[in-house]
């Protein structure tokens, strides 16, 4: 699966397998010591923001809607 | 407005299919998800883990089409929010697009929990706020998106058994596919 930014697609995959693995051995199993995955979520991050800002994507602006509640217009 | 909900019942148990959920693409039913990104993610004080991801769809919209919308871009955006909680058994996620806003509003919920009547296997609801603005006709298209959201559901329920069943016809534990 790719990034939301091309470049990024490596980073993502670095940090995925490490989430994954985190995920699925340790945090499902109740284990709650440290986050191996913070320094490759970091520089993972780094990139994709850069990309959100390149291509102009609207993370920011938006709530989840309730029932009565609007989103602004974009 | 259009209010649709839906549920399924997935013949594994609840830690499997969460394991396939947060790994869902790619894969072959929903060819459109493009890219995914993982925008922020923590643990709260109840040591539920917090996940926000951004998603882009590709929908190959031909020329004219974009043109009546009134948007160059060719993907769109989708922002979704997840808990999942170890303790309790459940996952939720929350979505909403991100783009297209002024046109259309799409807010999904999707829930993930053991089932009541079996605690072997798991059961999904899922619902969605479909809302058209400023077209006539609106009540039509979003009957059109609810009906267009009931397939795509199903395709959803089939990726993520996809998911599980191609991790286990290889023997391998669902982590390190990708």
């Amino acid at each position: 699966m790719n990034s939301v930014g091309e470049a990024c697609t490596d980073l993502k995959r670095d940090y995925d397998q490490c989430f994954n693995r985190w995920f699925a051995e340790k945090f499902l199993k109740g284990d709650r010591s440290g986050d191996p995955c913070t320094e490759t979520f970091r520089k993972y991050q780094r990139c994709v923001q850069k990309a959100i800002k390149e291509k102009d994507i609207p993370v920011d602006g938006v709530e989840f809607m309730g029932p009565n509640k609007d989103k602004p217009e974009s | 407005m259009k209010i649709w909900s839906t549920e399924h019942v997935f013949s594994y148990p609840w830690e499997t299919v969460i394991k396939a959920a947060m790994r869902k693409y790619p894969n072959p039913m929903n060819p459109n998800v493009v890219g995914v990104d993982v925008l922020d993610r923590s643990l709260d004080t109840e040591g539920r883990l917090h996940s926000h991801r951004l998603l882009s769809t590709e929908w190959g919209l031909p020329g004219i089409v974009r043109a009546i919308l009134g948007t160059n871009h060719t993907q769109t955006y989708v922002k979704e929010h997840s808990i999942v909680d170890p303790e309790e058994k459940k996952m939720e996620l929350c979505s909403t697009n991100i783009t297209l806003t002024n046109l259309i509003s799409v807010d999904e919920r999707l829930l993930y929990r053991p089932h009541p009547d079996n605690p072997e296997v798991t059961i999904l609801t899922q619902e969605a706020i479909i809302t058209v603005k400023g077209v006539s006709l609106s009540s039509y298209l979003e009957g059109m998106m609810a009906r267009r959201m009931s397939a795509n559901a199903r395709k959803g329920w089939d990726a993520i058994e996809w998911i599980i069943q191609n991790s286990e016809r290889e023997n391998v534990p669902l982590c390190d596919i990708y």
